[in-house]
């Protein structure tokens, strides 16, 4: 029962996109084009990258408010590293998902271990990583606002390539992704100790899972996956900015939200949350593509959605209306 | 003696404290930033801080969270802004501006309070919603041109040199002090934020005192839009980003627990008073104010996980209590059988 009622959410948020399509498609038919359509992707692939593993985060319980800040700090490492620190362009890569990854650490810490509300940790976590990244871009002979650009094609090419010349490989690494979390979080032991955690933590300290482990190392993967879209994003625009993704957080959440993850944890899927990415990209792109609406008023729909989402799924899972629907199907 | 004895317990004593001490440091380094003329004017600028962290902090002591406010200040800000710069009477605008905040603050409280929305989840919602809004009302463009006796009166000094917004402010903090503390429906919110199920039980209307605290955030917030716009003097299309983050950091550093049911009022202003003078105390001791978000954000985490330690200590320390006092229970029981 449970089984079947996850997968018509997950078949609902396939006919939404669908539906999406052909609305958009019928509109401007310039939006079904394979190049304009997988062009887009850039602009909303670091949405589809970090909510992926924040509904990791968001399964145990917790909500990490502070990858969006993580994706400026990567940039501008790399950037730094890159043309101040005489860095190979890799190793500043790796340079700054490892930053990524303690930064990650330091907040799933701080949570775990000293028992701090996720989000006020992920909040202060968001001002020192945007913080950090301000200090890093100091070190840098470029003017801040202008960022740091003119990195080696050897790089660039990470967000230039096409598989059969049309499939981007945002696109490619995002599918990656996706089957790694899959993986991890439904076919592994250390995924039901996720499910077990968000569900009842005690519980699953008593039955011999290191709970606080287990909550510490979402953070390090929201983060980490923060620094993989850190990285993408630099290799697309060809700069390196401290302020890069700033305000991707509400779209994060709503992502994560949409696809079905309780907020209060212990329920959620990573095909509900890639499939929800997507519904938001397309929705973005979709919106100022075909209706011309200017992306400054994307948070508008963004907003709503995660509205509607939330008080429907309110509404439904009352008590009264959840009765209603019995009475309903027995009559039936 | 007993009244000195409670309030160095308060927890909004040891913010005091903190202001106080960081205040002499940075004094110690540089004279300068102890005349008289420089301190008050980080209770100055501190005004708009300390009207959004009180009205958060009515969101907090309930156990919920609005980071709607920095949304709803630039929004209700652009509105009242452009209708004063349309001439309209100061009156009419100002209780419009009221009226918008206490609208989103009564959509906040609904979602929370009854349609029992996790408070994060809907307000970011909401705050992307009024985000987009502001664009929508104002296409981008910057409200400017304000009345001049409007933008003067920001500067007009009442007490010595703290300027009358902050004065009337923190009088009027005062006063919602000794109203949540002293009266029975002021009560209410702490009551509601300790312990709901426990509230509901000794006849709280949780859900009105839910919805009142959100309605108390929205206006607070819609107050401290029309004393921004009128220091500022001019309201961007970005006006009020990130200030949530900013009202639940002075919160936070103020002494009032996330987890709801602890904390005052006038420690959430003196939490505003210390983020605000972060950026002016970094000058004066000869950084750049690019630090201010990274001391922000140390100041926010050590203050937290120091809470979350002391509280940890305090309650392992109360069950070592209870447990001797039950083990001398029950020593003290048995003797008396035998005699």
């Amino acid at each position: 029962m449970k089984g079947r009622k996850f997968l018509s959410w997950e078949m609902f948020l396939l006919i939404i996109l669908i539906l999406e399509f052909v609305i958009f498609g019928a509109k401007n038919p310039k939006f079904l084009m394979p190049r304009v359509l997988f062009a887009s992707v850039n602009d909303f692939i670091a949405i589809c990258f970090i909510a992926l593993f924040v509904t990791f985060v968001m399964i145990t319980g917790g909500i990490d408010i502070q990858a969006a800040s993580i994706v400026g700090l990567t940039s501008i490492i790399i950037g730094v590293g890159w043309q101040d620190g005489g860095m190979n362009i890799w190793v500043a890569s790796i340079l700054a998902i490892v930053a990524a990854a303690v930064c990650g650490a330091l907040s799933g810490f701080f949570i775990a271990y000293c028992g701090v509300q996720a989000m006020v940790v992920t909040l202060g976590g968001s001002f020192l990583y945007a913080g950090f990244a301000l200090l890093v871009s100091n070190f840098s002979a470029s003017e801040a606002y202008q960022g740091i650009s003119g990195f080696p094609d050897s790089f660039k090419i990470i967000s230039k390539f096409k598989l059969f010349g049309v499939i981007p490989s945002q696109l490619l690494v995002f599918i990656v992704l996706i089957i790694i979390a899959y993986i991890l979080l439904h076919r592994t032991k250390y995924g039901r100790s996720i499910f077990l955690v968000g569900i009842n933590q005690e519980a699953a300290e008593y039955s011999g899972i290191n709970t606080r482990l287990v909550i510490l190392s979402t953070y390090v993967l929201s983060a980490v996956s923060a620094a993989l879209a850190g990285i993408m994003l630099t290799s697309y625009l060809g700069t390196a900015k401290s302020d890069l993704g700033a305000n991707l957080t509400l779209n994060i959440i709503t992502a994560v939200v949409l696809g079905g993850t309780l907020s209060t944890g212990g329920k959620g899927s990573v095909i509900g949350t890639a499939l929800a990415a997507l519904v938001i990209g397309i929705l973005r792109f979709g919106l100022s593509l075909c209706f011309r609406v200017n992306t400054q008023y994307l948070d508008i729909p963004v907003g709503v959605l995660l509205l509607v989402v939330v008080i429907g799924r309110a509404i439904v899972s009352r008590p009264e209306t959840a009765a209603f629907f019995k009475k309903l199907k027995k009559e039936s | 003696m007993k009244y000195i004895k409670k309030l160095t317990k308060a927890r909004e004593f040891s913010s005091l404290l903190f202001l106080i001490v960081l205040f002499a440091i940075v004094g110690c380094i540089n004279i300068n930033f102890l005349a008289p003329s420089s301190i008050a004017a980080c209770f100055n600028d501190s005004v708009v801080f300390t009207l959004l962290a009180v009205g958060m902090a009515f969101a907090i002591f309930i156990g919920e969270i609005d980071v709607s406010v920095g949304a709803n200040l630039g929004f209700t800000a652009s509105v009242v802004g452009s209708l004063l710069r349309d001439g309209y009477n100061w009156m009419f605008c100002f209780a419009v501006g009221i009226l918008i905040g206490a609208a989103i603050g009564l959509i906040n409280g609904f979602g929370v309070a009854v349609l029992k929305i996790p408070s994060l989840i809907f307000t970011l919602g909401t705050n992307g919603i009024l985000r987009g809004l502001i664009y929508v009302y104002t296409n981008g463009a910057w409200v400017e041109n304000l009345p001049a006796p409007f933008t003067a009166f920001a500067a007009k000094p009442l007490l010595a040199n703290l300027t009358v917004f902050y004065t009337v402010t923190i009088l009027a903090v005062i006063v919602i002090h000794i109203l949540l503390t002293r009266t029975k429906k002021g009560k209410y919110f702490i009551a509601v934020g300790d312990n709901e199920g426990g509230a509901l039980l000794v006849g709280i209307p949780t859900t009105r005192t839910k919805i009142t605290a959100y309605v108390l955030c929205g206006v607070f917030a819609a107050v401290a839009s029309i004393l921004y716009a009128s220091r500022i003097g001019f309201i961007t299309a970005i006006a009020g980003n990130g200030y949530e983050m900013k009202a639940i950091a002075a919160c936070v550093i103020g002494g009032i627990s996330l987890s709801g049911g602890l904390g005052s009022v006038i420690g959430a202003s003196i939490g505003a008073v210390i983020m605000s003078s972060v950026s002016r105390i970094l000058v004066f001791m000869g950084f750049s104010s690019d630090y201010d978000n990274t001391i922000t954000g140390v100041m926010l985490i050590t203050i937290v996980v120091l809470d979350a330690l002391m509280q940890r200590n305090a309650a392992e320390r109360i069950r070592r209590e209870r447990l001797k006092a039950r083990a001398a229970n029950v020593s003290g029981g048995k003797g008396g059988e035998q005699a």
